[in-house]
């Protein structure tokens, strides 16, 4: 079995999943900090992105500047099909961990 | 109207922290969202804030792992010359300075060599190794405050004393500024030959 993705690693592939065509670092950033509903830096959001192209789940190609980045390059993000398989993997271990267990979970506390 | 501008000494320094190829896009990246979401709902004052933290945390992961080694190759030292005192410290200076002036090479050399950039590796080192200084005086502080006792303060007083334990971190700049030079002129020709030589094998 492939190498399971941790969370913040799923939810940086996910951001890209459903930003689709406009996933490039900000709006990634976004995503994912709405997701989480949590403040998340940008050095960790682009660390992960730079980590996950280099194990060849996602791919990258630069794009045109806007003024208000003073016209540099957003960097856009696309998943590559071993992204996918790694999503599908870590929701399959997941749901085998789950499997048999109501949720929510009833403490005893 | 003029656009916000983040502290321009803060955009330098991120931009130098960054690899060749992430420069533009990465420093968009937070230049776009510190005036499109961050200054109209914090004001300039506090949007500034925000963007020199987030520039810490990119200097941190450029220069993290460098710190780390080399304030703990200063710490490990310390601890060695107050638990364990000696009269010769030849071999234990010789070991820690060769150590150290390694480790900056080594800062100066992957830093100039991942940007491309030589202003890159020499600033990033000098960056590396005060957050050191200030590891290290934590860590020498932690040594004292588990053993303070006479024997231990003795030793730590023969091998320098607490002044040294507690300036010379700092005073690395100096060696860090020579020995970054050289390992960051040496990272940049070779970065820029390796690209030649990618280039001309396409």
């Amino acid at each position: 079995m492939a190498e399971i993705l941790g969370a913040f690693e799923q939810a940086v592939l996910l951001a890209v999943l459903r930003l689709d065509q406009d996933a490039y670092g900000r709006a990634i950033l976004k995503e994912v900090q709405a997701r989480l509903d949590r403040d998340v830096a940008a050095g960790a959001v682009h660390a992960t992105l730079d980590r996950l192209e280099r194990k060849g789940l996602l791919a990258s190609r630069l794009g045109s500047g806007t003024p208000v980045r003073a016209g540099r390059a957003r960097r856009y993000y696309r998943l590559q099909p071993a992204g996918v398989r790694a999503l599908n993997d870590a929701r399959a271990a997941v749901e085998t961990m789950w499997h048999g267990l109501r949720w929510p979970l009833r403490g005893r506390a | 109207m003029m656009a916000e501008q983040p502290p321009e000494w803060a955009e330098t320094i991120l931009r130098l922290s960054l690899r060749c190829k992430d420069r533009d896009a990465v420093s968009g990246d937070l230049l776009e969202e510190y005036r499109a979401s961050v200054v109209p709902a914090r004001g300039t004052s506090s949007a500034d804030l925000w963007y020199v933290r987030q520039v810490a945390g990119f200097v941190w992961r450029a220069t993290g792992l460098w710190a780390v080694l080399f304030s703990g190759t200063f710490v490990a030292r310390q601890a060695w010359d107050f638990f364990v005192p000696t009269h010769d410290f030849v071999f234990r200076s010789e070991l820690t300075t060769y150590t150290g002036v390694a480790l900056l090479a080594a800062s100066a050399f992957w830093t100039a060599w991942r940007s491309r950039s030589f202003a890159a590796g020499v600033v990033m080192t000098v960056v590396m190794c005060e957050i050191a200084a200030i590891m290290s005086v934590i860590g020498v502080s932690a040594l004292l405050a588990v053993r303070h006792d006479p024997a231990t303060l003795n030793a730590a007083a023969n091998s320098g004393g607490l002044e040294e334990a507690f300036l010379l971190p700092f005073m690395a700049v100096i060696p860090a500024l020579i020995v970054g030079s050289a390992a960051a002129a040496v990272g940049t020709v070779g970065a820029r030959l390796a690209a030649v030589g990618r280039n001309a094998r396409l």
